[in-house]
């Protein structure tokens, strides 16, 4: 075997895939070449890279990150979610507060209008005046400022 | 807790069930995903990610495959777009660091200590990632499921939804490339 028979087998000659003949003459070729030892070192060192990180482990307390990185997202969406409906309820409940503010308002406004059938005269308003306010003496300008207003 | 369970489980959004299928399969996942960015941070960064994904698209998962061959899936093809953006940020650093710190870079690698055994293992696994990082993204999968995993093709056909003799060429044609650039590499630094 030749360098560049061996450069181009030397994948499966680290990993001891070679064939019995190919093996014993690639074994022959590396006595005589230190450029090829040189490098059966160098890629079986590298190559050996591939062992050494299968036996890296993963951090013993990943899985209780990646359980919180979880509850964190779910967490996220479902106030998003929450939110999502507050934008749309607070206006509505805003617009709703105001609607009836106005219906009861001009309903209330309605009921008590007497109307022109039950208005009441001055000496009705006198008396109202004197039992609700307790002014039981009323003076002569007062009645007169009274009876002006209406 | 069986497959269909489990699955049920999830789409019930049980905690139990979530638990579950983290203790079950977080190994799977984050070795994975670290054979294939390199770097156990990311890879644990990357699972938490890998596993809200598998819990949102579960409804999707008709399950024609097992459960396990689903999540390999999504796991490769997560990590893969892990390794993308890694190298366009790579790529933009380099630059970044070629017009921004000329100077500094320089001054820094003048002034770097001798190698330790540590930062040879390190400079070797980067060498390696950087070699099956230049592989086709078929081959790259085949050969990383297959020498890094221990898959059988069996599984890496299911996994890959290919055939048999297709597992076997991409893998023989990892092998032949990963060997011609890591050659050429030690030909290149023996000259030097």
């Amino acid at each position: 075997m030749d360098c560049t028979g061996f450069k181009s087998n030397i994948f499966a000659f680290t990993e001891g895939t070679l064939s019995e003949k190919l093996l014993g003459s690639a074994k022959e070729h590396l006595e005589s070449c230190t450029t090829c030892a040189r490098l059966s070192v160098e890629f079986s060192q590298v190559v050996g890279v591939i062992g050494q990180d299968k036996i890296t482990e993963p951090n013993p307390f990943a899985s209780t990150r990646i359980l919180q990185h979880l509850e964190n997202a779910f967490d996220r969406s479902e106030n998003r979610l929450f939110k999502g409906w507050i934008r749309i309820l607070q206006p509505v409940t805003i617009a709703m507060a105001v609607l009836s503010g106005i219906l009861i308002g001009s309903y209330t406004a309605q009921r008590d209008d007497p109307g022109p059938d039950r208005m009441v005269n001055s000496s009705e308003n006198i008396e109202f005046l004197r039992s609700n306010l307790f002014i039981s003496d009323f003076a002569d300008e007062d009645k007169i400022l009274v009876l002006n207003n209406e | 807790m069986t497959d269909p369970e489990l699955i049920e489980g999830i789409l019930r959004r049980d905690r139990n069930a979530f638990q579950y299928l983290v203790d079950r399969y977080q190994k799977q996942v984050i070795k994975t995903a670290y054979y294939f960015v390199g770097n156990m941070e990311d890879a644990e960064d990357l699972a938490q990610e890998i596993f809200l994904d598998i819990i949102n698209s579960m409804k999707s998962f008709k399950q024609s495959s097992s459960l396990a061959t689903w999540i390999y899936r999504i796991t490769v093809n997560k990590s893969l777009n892990m390794v993308k953006k890694q190298q366009r940020r790579g790529f933009v650093m380099r630059i970044e660091s070629i017009f921004i710190h000329q100077g500094d870079h320089k001054n820094s690698i003048e002034n770097e200590p001798s190698v330790s055994p540590d930062g040879e293992h390190r400079e070797k696994r980067e060498l390696l990632h950087a070699a099956i990082n230049r592989l086709p993204e078929n081959q790259r999968i085949a050969f990383v499921l297959c020498k890094y995993e221990e898959n059988s093709y069996k599984q890496i056909a299911e996994i890959m939804k290919i055939s048999l003799p297709a597992v076997e060429s991409l893998i023989h044609r990892a092998r032949l490339n990963l060997q011609k650039h890591l050659v050429y590499h030690f030909s290149e630094y023996q000259k030097t």
